[in-house]
């Protein structure tokens, strides 16, 4: 018998379910500091989540050495002792799912070989922009296998593989940086090291920006950061119920521009969150948020629907082995009217500082435009020195000229650029 | 061959405990095991992390480490430093000798607090860690402690005609149990959210400034100390990089990092075995010392080495720990007053900094209008941004009644505990930015 099995069977004596959550993780890297290899790394992880159910009460606990086991189901079951009972209904049962691993690209292998060479043609691709300089950067592959059991026999296994880059660079008091992260071994670091070092070389000598109103391209990556402070925190079962969203009762209301949609698409192959089952074992599927502007829905874990006479959406996502599963996204997709949108003037938005200190409930921000510089025809022309930006996320998306055709992923998002009129900006 | 190696050990457990709208969702109590292993190569670093680690594994560690640093090609040297581990701060209250039930009703006494009318969400949350940390290095230092810290934040979302704000207060210590007297907390929360329910969105614009404690203690954080951290200024992606000597700020401005301080960013040794002290980054207006660890220090120069913090099993970076501004000699009704017309700026809703262009950005919970030297009408959702080497220079009074706050500082993907602190703090000129029109 396994350790899974040995935890579920004990567990099985002592609560009316148990569920176990089991993390292995390998992964190499190396940084750079300017454009130098500074440190190689390696990290071996591992982890061990135990929850345990009994007549609506829920413990968790979770430690890292699964010979620890014993004390961890020991933590669970004092923790579901305090826990206030909700509405129950039990954890899933196994059902046939496809085997093949929707995020795993046998490409990446964990060799240091391969990290050295992402790193030279980051730095190649830097080079192209000679008045910029390199000051930091990083490479990593990881190979990692997530396993989750319940009593209810179901053990389900998914493998995965990641690859990432980045790199910084400086041109005066200019900086830019770029980034590239995949579950394949298709990275483009030359593209990387190329936009890094345009971003800080286009940047150097920018023009004060008159305060006023201007139209603006926001970049996807720019576009993620409002998004996962505001919008994505909005759309969460467990918030909407708790009176800690906007968007509580209003499904079937119009609450974006009609034109935009916005949906999980967790089957997307090598898609950021792609999976076959969520973190508790639930299969997902696609799940509509916002279709034609309309609020189509909110995402659930089984806890939140379970209490909120809700149907699961197959949304519950683990940060890692540790705590019990949240709410969250796979793959999330925003489409819209798609537009050439650095055709006209507009001040193009790279990403935001401070982003973070949005109002995550009203949406209003007050943030920092990073490497800002006016575009048109297609290109950047010139580059503005400073400009803060205040406006409110959910205003934004209501006034939306167009879309780029060209997508990108940041984090479990895939987003193009987005065009919005008349937004206040202070030089 | 290896020049130098070391290992970081840290085991321990944590607790967490989430009440949302006065139910209990979690009380949960973790272990956690994890160990970082770094060897010096004929260049640079080779660095392993591992969970679960045995002293019996050492070996194989270095071994594995010492074959990742052959992937390196800068040259790293570590200065000498002095080796010395402070005493702990003697408990105030240890948060152990209260069970995991006590916690979860002190909780729920201080999320009960925040309810009330017109207040449609309360949340509180408790959060408890001991780390025990060991440390050996091939140069023959070792050492050992144990380290709590404790605390709590809660949250009242309040609405009125559709009209929804927030309050949110936090309290956390090192060694010590603040939960423990929480419940004015609770009140404090749900009164901010009901009084923004009547505040007006702030208009952006250039204007004079008063920083209340916690948000100049952000200003300090934000627009100097991340700039002073020795590693971005040896990649050139600092602004104070080769400025040292220079004057940023008037006479009368001095801003300190001190991990040796027992406020919430302490440590009584620091991530490499070196001895923490208090560092002047700013004294009297003139830039006057960088952040550094060993490797820092021996690049860069300018400054001490004790500044190297880490979470278990990563690599230890220049980080801040306890940074405040000293104690001016002007009062908080004096910055009042010189400000004459103006905006008070309350409470800190985070930061951030591009340390290499200079600029930054920080968020407050709230403000109040200054007419005549005197607040006046709330506002909301207002933040400051500013370039670093500029903004010193607009500090025109500094108070006496410096305060210093706890919170969580971000850099390369780790999170570690910091205090920020000052006086009240008048900027003559600054950028203020609202989602208001005139």
């Amino acid at each position: 018998m396994d350790t899974i099995e040995t935890i579920l069977k004990t567990a099985a004596g002592r609560a009316d379910e148990a569920e176990v959550y089991l993390s292995r993780s390998e992964s190499v890297g190396a940084e750079l500091s300017r454009d130098r290899v500074r440190v190689g790394q390696a990290n071996h992880a591992t982890g061990l989540g135990i929850r345990v159910f009994i007549d609506g009460r829920v413990g968790a606990s979770s430690t890292n050495d699964p010979l620890k086991w014993e004390a961890c189901l020991e933590a669970a079951l004092a923790a579901l002792r305090l826990a206030d009972p909700q509405p129950w209904e039990g954890l899933p049962g196994p059902i046939a799912l496809p085997g093949t691993p929707l995020a795993f690209d046998p490409a990446v292998t964990l060799a240091p070989s391969t990290v050295a060479e992402l790193l030279d043609a980051m730095k190649a691709g830097a080079a192209s922009h000679p008045s910029a300089s390199v000051t930091a950067g990083s490479a990593g592959l990881s190979r990692s296998t997530v396993e989750v059991a319940n009593t209810h026999g179901l053990r389900y296994t998914d493998e995965e593989t990641h690859a990432s880059c980045s790199v910084e660079a400086i041109a005066g008091t200019s900086t830019g940086f770029e980034f590239a992260s995949s579950h394949a071994l298709d990275l483009d670091p030359a593209w990387v090291g190329e936009r890094a070092a345009f971003f800080a070389a286009h940047g150097a000598g920018g023009k004060p920006l008159p305060t006023g109103t201007y139209d603006l391209v926001l970049s996807p990556l720019a576009l993620a950061e409002l998004l996962e402070a505001v919008l994505m925190p909005a759309l969460v079962g467990r918030n909407v119920h708790a009176g800690r969203s906007r968007l509580a009762g209003r499904v079937g209301e119009t609450i974006l521009d009609p034109r935009l949609s916005l949906y999980d698409d967790p089957h997307r192959p090598m898609g950021p969150g792609a999976a076959w089952f969520d973190a508790e074992g639930v299969p997902t599927h696609r799940l509509d948020l916002v279709r034609d502007g309309v609020l189509a829905g909110f995402a659930y874990d089984l806890r939140t629907a379970y209490r909120y006479g809700a149907v699961t959406t197959g949304s519950a996502v683990r940060g890692g082995y540790g705590g019990a599963p949240t709410t969250g996204f796979h793959t999330l997709v925003l489409e819209g009217p798609v537009a050439d949108v650095m055709a006209d003037e507009a001040i193009y938005v790279r990403s935001v500082v401070g982003a973070h200190t949005a109002n995550t409930i009203t949406g209003d921000f007050s943030v920092e435009v990073s490497n800002p510089s006016f575009v048109e025809g297609g290109a950047f022309t010139t580059p503005v020195r400073t400009a803060m930006w205040g406006g409110n996320v959910f205003d934004l998306l209501s006034q939306v000229e167009g879309v780029s055709a060209e997508t990108r992923k940041i984090g479990e998002l895939i987003l193009p650029a987005l065009r919005i009129q008349g937004q206040r900006l202070v030089g | 061959m290896q020049r130098y190696f070391d290992v970081r050990h840290v085991a321990g457990e944590s607790t967490n405990i989430d009440i949302d709208n006065g139910v209990v969702e979690s009380a949960t109590t973790s272990l956690f095991d994890r160990a970082v292993v770094r060897v010096l190569g004929p260049s640079g670093w080779g660095v392993v992390s591992v969970d679960n680690y045995r002293d019996a594994d050492l070996d194989r560690f270095v071994a594995e480490a010492l074959a990742l640093a052959e992937l390196t090609g800068e040259t790293v040297d570590l200065a000498d430093a002095p080796h010395r581990v402070l005493p702990l701060p003697s408990p105030t209250d240890d948060p152990r000798s209260y069970g995991l039930e006590e916690k979860t009703r002190l909780l729920a006494g201080v999320e009960a607090a925040a309810k009330g009318p017109e207040v449609r969400n309360t949340r509180a949350v408790y959060t408890e860690r001991h780390e025990t940390v060991r440390f050996a290095s091939s140069e023959g230092v070792e050492y050992a402690y144990e380290l709590g810290r404790s605390g709590y934040n809660v949250l009242a979302v309040a609405e009125r005609n559709g009209v929804v704000q927030m309050g949110y207060e936090r309290r956390h210590a090192i060694n010590g149990f603040p939960l423990r007297s929480g419940a004015a907390c609770g009140e404090k929360a749900r009164e901010t959210a009901l009084a923004l329910l009547d505040a007006r969105a702030a208009i952006g614009g250039r204007m004079r400034v008063v920083l209340d404690p916690e948000l100049a203690g952000v200003f300090a954080h934000e627009a100097v100390g991340h700039a002073s951290e020795g590693d971005l200024v040896r990649e050139g992606n600092s602004v104070l990089a080769g400025k040292v000597g220079e004057r940023i700020g008037a006479p009368g401005l001095s801003i300190v990092d001190d991990p040796s301080l027992p406020e919430f960013g302490f440590d009584p040794v620091d991530a490499e075995g070196v001895a923490t002290a208090r560092t002047e980054l700013v004294r009297n207006g003139v830039i006057n010392a960088f952040l550094h660890t060993r490797e820092t220090l021996a690049a860069v120069g300018n400054g001490m080495a004790g500044h190297a913090r880490a979470m278990p099993g990563e690599v230890p970076l220049v980080r801040m720990s306890n940074t405040f501004i000293e104690n001016g000699d002007a009062t908080y009704d004096e910055c009042l007053a010189e400000c004459g017309t103006g905006i008070l700026l309350i409470g800190s809703r985070g930061g951030q900094v591009d340390p290499g262009r200079g600029m930054f950005q920080f968020n407050a919970e709230y403000g109040y209008l200054i007419e005549d030297g005197e607040p006046g009408a709330m506002v909301r959702d207002v933040s400051l941004s500013g370039e670093i080497l500029g903004t010193l220079h607009e500090v025109a009074l500094i108070a006496n009644d410096r305060r210093m706050h706890q919170g969580y500082c971000g850099k390369g993907g780790q999170s570690v505990p910091v205090g920020d602190g000052a006086p009240h703090v008048l900027l003559s000129d600054a950028v203020v930015g609202g989602s208001g029109h005139d």
